[in-house]
């Protein structure tokens, strides 16, 4: 669809592309890499001093930085919060999963519906699954703290799940109804012919041909879930049970962590996630548009 | 499209239930809070009527925050949406590394927002930033702008950063739009049309033109309703420079205690958003919102 670039012109753009978007998180990686003392000296770089991985080795270890035995550093505490990390990762990974998992097995059947049938109290049942995302969370993160306070969730993996959940369902059926109604709608009477029952041309025809967009869609749903930072806060227990968006918000605002300790946390946060979402992107959405969708 | 008689429940309320759940009652909830004085420090909760409303539209800061909010959402929305088609445009051709970039876009999305925040304060600090290092070293500027402390810059400052990371969710929506057009269309179109601006006019744009409606709707909401990267990074400043309307929600709730006022405040930034919505919806009409 594009006419043919010029090969440079393909290099530059793909070049901007990367500086805006992989540009800052760099700056996060190089400044994991070097002290504190060095990265706010003009006269000193990481080129000259060589990486330091002592922080990395402190976060699974618990093994100080000699940065911080020296006598005159003014960071003289450190917060073991950059030690939660990687438990909260975990954390973060199970409630989002379900998460995602929930929302495709509740939101796909729904956007099935909308896409291909006409039935009494669609318009309505759609409005009010576009519409119920417009008030804004933090008016309702009080109710819903109480409703789930009396239904016992508080403090659970499970209430945080059933919130994300929720908040990325009205998305999920919008987004995925919007595939399934790109999907030829001669396939759909083929089905018919063949005395398929609507269950069975929904699973049978139109999951799988809508698979890809299906895994776009559960990314999606998964990374809602994993960047929502109000409700796991307020609905998260122990420091056991954080996910990754308290925890790193906590160290984000915490003065006793040096800017080196911050970017070793946000790195190492970034790594398994970035490798989970490239190889769902890659594998599942790429792979299966490339070849197994012809129009 | 076929037509059922009956409402089919059984496929529809696994979704609606748990949706109407979240927000049927808490919303309900915070509607009756919008109407009656909720204070922490007052006992017992009067009935006020249209009061909290009235005191809000009437506050110092609301024609600032309403501006500000507004302009945030109409440069960071339609910004993240246009960046986002050219770049997944962009990225459904190959070339050599196509797939390194295509991986490494969605980067800003892996990231949490506070972190976000802290990553974008150091890219405008004054002192160490990187930008300003950048500028100064090509010879752009002489000293260094203080941008998230300066009125005229800390706003476009602070879109900048929202548009980062919303980015990555419209290059993968959009790329995935682009895969489900059926490639003979695109060759015939290549072939009886030779400039590619007409050419994504009117094949490849009306294919993905609903996938574009949702984005825009969804970006909209999102600028106009979320306000925690911007106030992590600026705090609001300086002066009223980037005090959002939804950042007034949880001023006016959490940190004053007057949730009558917060919820007002709330239902404002609902009326406003949905005028948005709307807007969007006439002004793209798509078969997303049709009967048949």
């Amino acid at each position: 669809m594009r006419g043919r670039l010029h090969p440079i012109l393909t290099f530059a753009f793909a070049a901007l592309i990367l500086l805006f978007t992989a540009g800052p998180v760099a700056l996060s990686l190089y400044g994991s890499l070097v002290p504190d003392r060095v990265l706010l000296d003009p006269d000193r770089s990481l080129w000259t001093e060589g990486p330091n991985f002592e922080s990395y080795r402190y976060v699974f270890t618990g093994q100080l930085p000699d940065s911080y035995l020296q006598e005159s550093a003014n960071r003289a505490m450190i917060s073991d919060a950059a030690r939660q990390v990687p438990q909260s990762l975990a954390n973060s990974l199970v409630v989002a999963l379900s998460a995602m998992a929930l929302n495709i097995l509740l939101g796909a059947p729904a956007a099935f519906l909308y896409a291909r049938y006409a039935f009494p109290g669609k318009k309505v049942t759609f409005l009010f699954l576009i519409l119920s995302p417009l008030v804004p969370a933090v008016a309702l993160v009080t109710p819903i703290y109480m409703m789930l306070q009396a239904l016992g969730l508080v403090g659970t993996q499970l209430g945080i799940v059933l919130v994300h959940a929720a908040k990325a369902l009205p998305f999920t059926v919008l987004i995925l109804s919007v595939f399934f109604r790109k999907i030829p709608p001669e396939i759909f009477e083929a089905a018919l012919l063949d005395h398929c029952s609507r269950f069975q041309t929904f699973w049978r025809v139109a999951l799988p041909l809508a698979l890809p967009s299906v895994g776009a869609t559960g990314l999606f749903a998964f990374m809602i879930s994993y960047s929502e930072f109000m409700f796991a806060m307020v609905l998260s227990g122990d420091a056991q049970t954080r996910p990754v968006s308290v925890v790193m918000a906590a160290l984000a605002r915490n003065t006793d962590v040096s800017w080196n300790l911050l970017n070793t946390a946000i790195f190492i946060a970034i790594v398994p996630t970035l490798v989970l979402v490239v190889l769902v992107w890659r594998f599942v959405v790429e792979g299966l548009l490339s070849g197994a969708v012809k129009g | 499209m076929w037509t059922l008689r009956r409402f089919p429940a059984l496929w529809l309320l696994p979704a609606l239930l748990p949706v109407a759940l979240m927000t049927i009652y808490p919303i309900a909830q915070a509607f009756w809070t919008s109407l009656h004085s909720v204070m922490l420090l007052f006992p017992g909760e009067p009935f006020v009527g249209l009061e909290n409303y009235l005191r809000v539209l009437g506050s110092n800061y609301f024609q600032d925050a309403l501006r500000n909010s507004l302009l945030f959402t109409l440069l960071a929305a339609p910004t993240v949406v246009v960046l986002g088609t050219l770049i997944a445009l962009f990225l459904h051709g190959r070339f050599l590394g196509s797939q390194v970039v295509r991986s490494l876009v969605l980067l800003p999305w892996v990231l949490p927002g506070a972190i976000s925040a802290v990553l974008w304060v150091w890219v405008f600090h004054p002192s160490f930033g990187v930008l300003n290092g950048l500028l100064q070293d090509l010879g752009l500027i002489e000293a260094s702008i203080p941008w998230l402390t300066s009125p005229r810059t800390a706003l476009p400052a602070v879109v900048v950063a929202h548009v980062w990371t919303q980015i990555p969710f419209a290059v993968v929506l959009l790329m995935a739009g682009l895969s489900t057009i059926n490639p003979e269309t695109l060759e015939a179109a290549a072939i009886d049309c030779r400039d590619p601006f007409k050419r994504f006019r009117y094949v490849v744009f009306p294919e993905i033109k609903s996938m574009i409606v949702v984005l825009l709707v969804y970006n909209a909401l999102t600028a106009f309703t979320s306000y925690d990267l911007v106030y992590a990074m600026t705090g609001g400043g300086p002066g009223t420079a980037t005090t959002l309307l939804s950042f007034q929600i949880w001023r006016e709730s959490f940190s004053m205690y007057d949730f009558g006022a917060g919820s007002a405040v709330a239902f404002i930034v609902v009326a406003v958003s949905a005028v948005l919505i709307v807007a969007i919806t006439r002004a793209l009409p798509s078969d997303l919102f049709a009967e048949s």
